[in-house]
């Protein structure tokens, strides 16, 4: 084998990529996580057509495009229709793995939430149990003010 | 993340993309070069004779084996070049480059493809294709191409 490869040290280049984001959140995003900030409130919104309540909410229905105007109140508490345990780290995660994440179909609404779900263990998730939204105590206006869903 | 007052939010985060990638044999071994030696390193066709640089494995033009480590200097030739105004972000900082800033194609003595990187001249309106340029190396050197930090114009 020729000498240089056989004195060769691969290089393994290691880079940060900073992906700066600024989004704006729109008019029904924002207003959904104002009332979640300033008054622990989770709203939805209902389609005038089919009846059927988004949460989070949306401008406009996702099944017959009707523009959506009619805010409701939905529950803070809800059932689990679906989870995961993510147990692989990678650099967009809300908290360092494993954790669990789940679709929570909160009381009142049509659509389901994803969400981390915590205080359990592994082994006693089941679709179908009651579940109730864990508030942080400063908000800041965005889906993590919900810390989190527990088992109730 | 931080969010705007007002009735619509607006968010602003920063998302962190850590990548870690081989750099494989050749690139390892110029890199090297570069590295320990302030040595830019070009690589030889058997067959038609060019001289690659960066370095690569096999020839573009007659798929064989590249097989002859050619040391090169750090001059050469300007072969094109813009004057960029636009403050594209750093990917390893996000940070918006300082701008106006030159970025041209170099063609080494030696070489038979030309080098991409930034080139500046004492003033940037001064930059002309077919200039003499020459490396600017970074004194702490770590083994990847921001070792060299431009290619500065030879001015008299």
């Amino acid at each position: 084998m020729d000498k240089w490869l056989q004195e060769l040290e691969p290089i393994v280049v290691h880079q940060e990529l900073k992906v700066p984001y600024r989004y704006s959140m729109g008019a029904a995003a924002s207003k959904f996580f104002i009332e979640m900030r300033d008054q622990k409130r989770i709203l939805g919104i209902r389609c005038p057509k089919c009846s059927v309540v988004f949460v989070p909410p949306r401008s406009s229905c996702g099944r017959c495009f009707s523009p959506l105007e009619e805010w409701v109140e939905v529950s803070d508490r809800g059932t689990l229709q679906t989870y995961t345990i993510v147990h692989y780290p990678t650099a967009v995660q809300p908290i360092p793995p494993p954790f669990i994440y789940g679709v929570i179909k909160l009381d009142g609404a049509d659509t389901g939430l994803g969400h981390l779900v915590s205080e359990t263990n592994f082994e006693s998730l089941r679709i179908g149990m009651r579940v109730q939204a864990v508030f942080k105590e400063e908000r800041a206006g965005n889906m993590l003010d919900i810390k989190y869903f527990k088992p109730i | 993340m931080s969010e705007k007052g007002g009735s619509l939010l607006v968010a602003e985060f920063e998302a962190n993309f850590p990548y870690d990638y081989s750099a494989g044999r050749f690139a390892s071994y110029f890199f090297k070069q570069l590295k320990d030696k302030k040595q830019i390193t070009g690589i030889r066709c058997p067959k038609c004779q060019r001289v690659f640089v960066p370095p690569r494995p096999a020839c573009g033009y007659c798929f064989v084996g590249n097989t002859e480590w050619v040391p090169l200097g750090d001059e050469g030739t300007l072969w094109a070049y813009t004057i960029v105004q636009f403050p594209f972000l750093d990917p390893m900082t996000g940070q918006e480059r300082p701008i106006p800033y030159g970025y041209g194609y170099i063609e080494l003595e030696g070489a038979s493809t030309r080098l991409q990187h930034f080139v500046t001249a004492s003033d940037l309106n001064k930059l002309r294709i077919g200039m003499r340029m020459k490396a600017v190396f970074r004194e702490e050197r770590k083994g990847d191409l921001a070792d060299i930090l431009y290619f500065k114009a030879i001015e008299k």
